[in-house]
């Protein structure tokens, strides 16, 4: 348990440090990869908690998720490299605020509640996939078959949205 | 029960500086960012309560795919808005957008 404990502290430190860094550097890319280690982090405490596929699941997601990102960002940012130092926030008093109080929300909710006698063991990998699995096609199927529609609704919404649509392409033209 | 408060410490700490990112960024990707750090403080609660309160039953990690799903739509979705525009205005800063608000 104090191993446990003790991995689960470290990788906690290495996310929150990343995920600090993400919004104080000026260098776009780099701000892409400190979430990815930051999510990937996460990924490495989840497996100290002994949530094998939930760990592995993280960081693959995260590894591609992060990559599409840094592509868009390099698309999308005047100064991608962060060379020019642009000042990219605004409201940073009332948004240090809302963090600060949002953050001693969640860790007085954490520390106040009861949360009862903590189990000492989990199962075992084997036996975690078949239990997720079963959830999955029993007790939460709806829930499964929802997010699956939801996920096609928005890839639909996402795809019909960003293609340019004939009146905006012949606009472009005409300007150019 | 140390554990446990080691987590959540930590859901709640990711919580706080994706709140403040989201907040304060004017870039609809950074904001994205922001939004993305805090889906990951509550992720580390959601397996936490699933390993340390309720090992053997499994709602909490199907709760865990349900939230990294809408992980990835939000990054689906805004970056489709931001596409669109960026090709119609041709920056994805928040405060050119001011004529959004209605």
């Amino acid at each position: 348990m104090i191993l446990q404990t003790a991995f689960m502290g470290l990788f906690g430190i290495a996310a929150i440090w990343f995920a600090v860094v993400v919004f104080r550097t000026h260098s776009m890319v780099r701000s892409a990869l400190a979430l990815l280690f930051s999510q990937a982090a996460l990924g490495a405490m989840f497996l100290a908690m002994q949530a094998e596929f939930l760990g592995v699941l993280q960081i693959m997601m995260m590894a591609t998720e992060m990559a599409i990102m840094a592509i868009f960002m390099v698309m999308f940012m005047m100064d991608p490299g962060g060379l020019g130092q642009m000042e990219m926030t605004h409201q940073k008093r009332l948004s240090q605020a809302a963090g600060v109080i949002g953050a001693f929300a969640a860790l007085g909710i954490a520390f106040l509640a009861g949360w009862g006698n903590p189990a000492a063991t989990a199962p075992g990998p084997q036996a975690q996939l078949r239990g997720l699995g079963l959830d999955l096609m029993e007790r939460s199927m709806l829930i499964f078959e929802t997010a699956g529609v939801t996920i096609l609704t928005a890839m639909v919404a996402a795809t019909a949205v960003a293609v340019a649509t004939r009146s905006a392409t012949k606009r472009k033209e005409d300007r150019e | 029960m140390m554990p446990l408060y080691v987590a959540l410490l930590v859901g709640a700490i990711m919580f706080g500086i994706g709140l403040y990112g989201a907040l304060s960024q004017t870039n609809l990707v950074m904001i994205m960012m922001g939004v993305e750090v805090m889906l990951g403080g509550a992720l580390v609660n959601l397996v936490a309560f699933w390993r340390f309160l309720h090992p053997t039953v499994y709602p909490g990690q199907t709760f865990f795919l349900i939230i990294m799903t809408v992980m990835a739509l939000d990054m689906a979705v805004g970056f489709g808005v931001g596409t669109a525009r960026f090709r119609a205005r041709g920056s994805v800063e928040a405060e050119e957008a001011g004529e959004l608000k209605g």
